[in-house]
């Protein structure tokens, strides 16, 4: 652990030190960057109160370019998690420049379902502490897979397009054998893959607007989920989002106004999974629709042609985020989120975020007894910053 | 399959939107004669605040430049300008 620790702190040095020595750089070009935060996190649910710092959390991102074509790019994720330094591979592949129009990825990338994910998530972007329900590595859809991407973008008269299109191992499907209380769920972080079928993912991007304050997006990712040679290698799943997105500085509210959005359904076919207490009992087996919907709907607004520059540099926020899987399903429950959020920006790169939020939430893995409904809230005081 | 066509179907039809909407030439003129503050200023804003110019280095903008081609999937033209700009700016 040690010895990636201090590898890591020397590629950074190394990235740094290059840059500051070259006087005349040559095609090969190495930079660091990424992005860290810390915070204190409240939370008081029916079971009591909890309030702990947290963080201590760093992303480094590497980007090695060779030419004006080719880059490889990776980043870590180093997090403190339960008193244990959890490393992981957010992405690693290589990017070559086809043409004008055209460029292939090869590798573990951020997958373009959305938006969110691939471009919102890093801490000093996303404008809440918090993703929204349904999204991230334990969500509902994928965040990066493992394949290859053709991606690219294309004016066509004023406005613009962008599309992507890929093909990687897919999610698995998790059939109750080793969690029998997740029987039915996708595991998104199974990076190899447990059948011959690949999955097929694309998303078409559209900016209608000659300024681009404006995008609409579509995706779609499906393909066998199941082990093969089991009873489930023929289940599929058909995943689909929708994306909006509207950034603009507005002079009558002397102000950017930032408003995002995304809908994400995961359909997962038919499939009888073992009852808990009868695992492989196959007298026992159960079935449910699966189909689970995640989303969000986000808006901000910064005084930015104020006159003050603290003003200038204030932001408030507030999102809807909603959670529904399956009803039947051992693991179904109807969570909401209301967050509001206070920013202050430090520099174009650097945020402190005070968030509140209001959590309903009825079912889960712990409601056998029937659906239950819980309140919580929850404060957030983190300090972001982009490297 | 019959999901994967509806898709498909719908993605056409933004497509066809797209082209529709853009044939207005004054529109098209006026996109194509964005300079790289105009398009560093529109977009960069669009997932993230837009970036101050004195934070990198003329190669760093370079390298960040095909980075962000890639990431926020914009066009060849619009980051050639962008990262133009920054380099004049920095």
């Amino acid at each position: 652990m040690r010895r990636i620790f201090i590898t890591v702190i020397g590629l950074f040095l190394l990235g740094n030190s290059i840059v500051a020595q070259d006087s005349k750089p040559g095609k090969t070009q190495f930079m660091v960057r990424g992005y860290g935060h810390a915070g204190l996190d409240y939370y008081k649910t029916p079971d009591g109160k909890d309030i702990s710092f947290v963080g201590a959390a760093f992303s480094p991102i590497f980007l090695f370019k060779q030419g004006n074509r080719f880059m490889f790019e990776t980043e870590l994720e180093f997090e403190l998690q339960k008193n244990e330094l959890e490393i992981g591979l957010e992405y690693a592949n290589l990017m070559y420049v086809i043409n004008k129009y055209l460029m292939v990825r090869a590798g573990k990338f951020l997958l373009p379902f959305g938006t969110f994910m691939e471009r919102l998530h890093p801490a000093w972007i996303n404008r809440l502490s918090t993703k929204p329900l349904g999204f991230g590595h334990d969500g509902i859809s994928p965040a990066s897979d493992i394949g290859i991407e053709f991606r690219g973008a294309a004016p066509i008269g004023g406005t613009h397009i962008n599309y992507s299109v890929y093909v990687t191992n897919g999610p698995r499907l998790k059939d109750g054998s080793e969690e029998p209380d997740e029987a039915g769920m996708l595991n998104f972080q199974n990076y190899i893959d447990n059948n011959n079928n690949k999955f097929v993912g694309a998303r078409i991007g559209y900016l209608p607007l000659y300024n681009s304050s404006l995008e609409l997006g579509l995706s779609f990712y499906t393909g066998k989920v199941g082990d093969q040679g089991s009873v489930y290698e023929d289940v599929r799943a058909f995943l689909w989002a929708a994306d909006f997105s509207f950034v603009k500085q507005i002079s009558p509210i002397k102000g950017i106004l930032d408003i995002k959005a995304q809908y994400n359904q995961t359909n997962v076919s038919d499939a009888y999974y073992p009852v808990v207490e009868e695992a492989r009992d196959s007298a026992n087996l159960f079935t449910f629709n699966n189909l689970s919907r995640a989303y969000y709907a986000q808006l901000s607004y910064r005084p930015s042609m104020a006159g003050k520059t603290f003003l200038k540099n204030l932001e408030i926020i507030g999102r809807y985020s909603k959670l529904k899987t399956p009803e039947g399903s051992n693991w179904g429950s109807d969570v909401s989120e209301l967050t509001f959020g206070l920013n202050y920006w430090i520099s174009w790169r650097q945020v402190i975020k005070i968030n509140y939020a209001f959590i309903n939430s009825e079912g889960g893995p712990d409601a056998e007894e029937g659906p239950q409904t819980q309140k919580s809230n929850s404060l957030f005081v983190h300090w972001a910053i982009g490297l | 399959m019959k999901k994967i066509i509806l898709i498909f179907t719908l993605s056409l039809a933004v497509a066809a939107i797209a082209i529709i909407s853009s044939s207005c030439t004054a529109q098209r003129e006026i996109a194509a004669q964005k300079s790289g503050a105009e398009l560093w200023a529109q977009n960069c804003i669009r997932c993230h605040n837009i970036p101050s110019p004195p934070s990198y280095t003329d190669v760093q903008w370079e390298t960040i430049g095909l980075h962000m081609r890639e990431r926020a999937n914009m066009t060849s033209g619009q980051i050639k300008k962008i990262v133009a700009f920054l380099q004049t700016a920095n």
